[in-house]
C-alpha cells in the first residue's frame, strides 16, 4: 500500500498532465472549428471501421441463423411464385385475387451427406416423414434443379441427385419439351447428357434447359442447366447435347423440397402407366 | 518577488500586445513567452509545474482564441523539459533555487536545451492549428521562421537580464 502512495506520488505530475490534456483535447475538438470538423470525420471514419470489424465478427456467430433465415425467405419466394400455382379458368368474373390455386410448396432443408463421383449419387437431407417429405418428390437448389426424393424416414430423405444414372429429366428447351431424355453419363459432376435430338433442332450452345410439364413433381420453368456443348457425327443425324448443371452438386448445401399438394388428385387422372 | 511579477508581466504584454499582431509574414507567429516555462525555476515541484503550463497555456489560448492549442503544448513542453533536465546533472542549481537560465547553467546547456523546447513548441502548436487542412511545408516553413525568431528575441532577453536573478 505505501509503495503504491509512494509511486502515486512520484508520478503525480504525469496523472495530472494526463488529466489536464484530455480536458485540452475536449476544448481543442469542441471549441475550434477546423480541429471539430476534423475530429468529427476521424471519429465517424473511426466508427466506419469499428463497424465493418465487428460486423465481420459478429456476423460469424449468427451464420446459422442468417441462413436460416435466408432458406424461409427462398422458400416463400418459390410458393409465391407464379410457377408453382395454377391457373383455373373462371366463367365468372371475380374480383377477389381467389383465381390462383397454389399448387406446390416448399421445404427448405439441409444436406448433410453428398456424392458426386459414384455411378449413383444420392445426397442425404435433414428433413424427413415429420416436415412433411414423402418419396418422390421433388427437389432443387436455389441454382436448379437437384434431384429426387428416393425414400424417407422420421427425420432424415435420401435424395437421387442429377448425377444418378437412374435419374431421367424431361428436358424444355426453348419452350419445347424434347421427350428423349436428359441423363447423367458417370463422366463429369457437371455434365449431363441428352442423346436423340435431331440436328434439324434449333438449338445453340448457351440455351437454357428448364424442367416442362410433363411431370408432376416438379413446376414447370426449373432450370436444369445450360447446353455447354453440341456433338455431332457425319454418320448420325442427332445431336449429343452436354448440359451443364445449374447446381453446383459440389457445394450443395441448402435445397427445397417441392410439394405437389394435389399429386393425389392429379394422379388418378394420368394413365395408369404413366 | 517584484522583479519576477514585472518579468512575466512583461514578457505576455510584449507577447500579447506586440508579437500575436506582427503581420509581416503568415510564416512569423513567434511563441515568446514559453521562456517562462523554460526558464522556471528548478526546485518548483512537477505537478506545480504542469498546472502552471496548463494555466499559462490557456491564457495564451483566450488571447488567440485556440481553446486547449497552446494549454496542451505548455504542458507538452514541460514534461519535455523534465526529461531534459533530468538528463542534466543541476543538483547544485536545484539546492540553490536557481532558474534555468544561460547564467545558471551555461551557454551551451541553455541553448540547445531552449532550442530543442522551442522548436517542439511551434511545431506542436501549428500543427495543432492547422488539424483540418494541414499543409506540411507550411508548418515546417513557419515552426522554422517563428522559432528562429524567438530563440533570438529569448537570446535578447537573457542578454539583458540580471546575472543574478535571470530576470530583468
Amino acid at each position: 500500500m505505501q509503495r503504491l502512495i509512494a509511486f502515486i506520488e512520484h508520478n503525480i505530475h504525469i496523472m495530472l498532465f494526463v488529466i489536464l490534456q484530455m480536458m485540452c483535447a475536449v476544448l481543442l475538438f469542441f471549441l475550434n472549428p477546423y480541429q471539430q470538423a476534423s475530429f468529427t470525420h476521424s471519429a465517424a471514419v473511426f466508427t466506419d471501421k469499428s463497424n465493418q470489424l465487428s460486423s465481420t465478427v459478429t456476423g460469424y456467430f449468427d451464420l446459422q441463423q442468417q441462413n436460416n433465415i435466408l432458406q424461409a425467405q427462398v422458400a416463400n419466394q418459390f410458393k409465391n411464385d407464379a410457377r408453382s400455382s395454377l391457373s383455373f379458368m373462371n366463367d365468372t368474373i371475380t374480383l377477389r385475387d381467389t383465381s390462383r390455386h397454389k399448387l406446390f410448396d416448399v421445404i427448405p432443408a439441409e444436406v448433410i451427406y453428398n456424392t458426386v463421383y459414384k455411378a449413383s449419387n444420392i445426397f442425404i437431407i435433414n428433413k424427413g416423414i415429420k416436415n412433411g417429405i414423402q418419396k418422390n418428390m421433388g427437389v432443387i437448389s436455389s441454382q436448379g434443379l437437384a434431384g429426387i426424393v428416393l425414400q424417407s424416414n422420421e427425420n432424415y430423405s435420401s435424395v437421387m441427385s442429377l448425377l444418378h444414372i437412374n435419374m431421367n429429366v424431361i428436358p424444355t428447351i426453348n419452350n419445347l419439351e424434347y421427350y428423349t431424355g436428359l441423363k447423367w453419363d458417370n463422366a463429369n459432376p457437371q455434365t449431363l447428357k441428352i442423346t436423340g435430338l435431331n440436328k434439324l433442332e434449333e438449338i445453340k450452345v448457351g440455351d437454357k434447359v428448364y424442367t416442362g410439364k410433363s411431370s408432376l413433381l416438379f413446376p414447370a420453368g426449373i432450370l436444369i442447366g445450360e447446353i455447354s456443348k453440341l456433338e455431332t457425327s457425319h454418320s448420325s443425324q442427332y445431336f449429343t447435347t452436354h448440359v451443364k448443371t445449374a447446381t453446383n452438386f459440389r457445394n450443395l448445401e441448402y435445397v427445397y423440397v417441392i410439394v405437389n399438394k394435389d399429386i393425389d388428385q392429379l394422379s388418378t387422372l394420368l394413365p395408369a402407366n404413366d | 518577488m517584484i522583479r519576477l511579477i514585472f518579468y512575466w508581466t512583461a514578457i505576455l504584454f510584449l507577447q500579447f500586445i506586440v508579437f500575436n499582431h506582427l503581420g509581416f509574414t503568415a510564416y512569423l507567429a513567434p511563441q515568446v513567452f514559453i521562456v517562462l516555462l523554460i526558464t522556471l525555476p528548478l526546485h518548483i515541484s512537477k505537478p506545480y509545474q504542469v498546472l502552471l503550463g496548463f494555466f499559462l497555456g490557456l491564457i495564451a489560448d483566450f488571447f488567440v482564441g485556440t481553446p486547449g492549442i497552446h494549454a496542451s503544448a505548455c504542458m507538452w513542453l514541460v514534461m519535455i523539459r523534465f526529461g531534459l533536465l533530468g538528463a542534466q546533472d543541476l543538483k547544485e542549481q536545484i539546492a540553490n533555487h536557481l532558474p534555468f537560465n544561460v547564467h545558471s547553467v551555461g551557454l551551451s546547456t541553455f541553448a540547445v536545451t531552449t532550442a530543442i523546447l522551442v522548436l517542439f513548441y511551434h511545431f506542436y502548436v501549428f500543427w495543432l492549428e492547422s488539424i483540418g487542412a494541414i499543409n506540411w511545408l507550411f508548418i515546417l516553413l513557419t515552426t522554422l521562421v517563428s522559432a528562429l525568431f524567438t530563440l533570438t528575441v529569448i537570446g535578447i532577453v537573457q542578454l539583458l537580464s540580471d546575472k543574478s536573478s535571470g530576470e530583468f
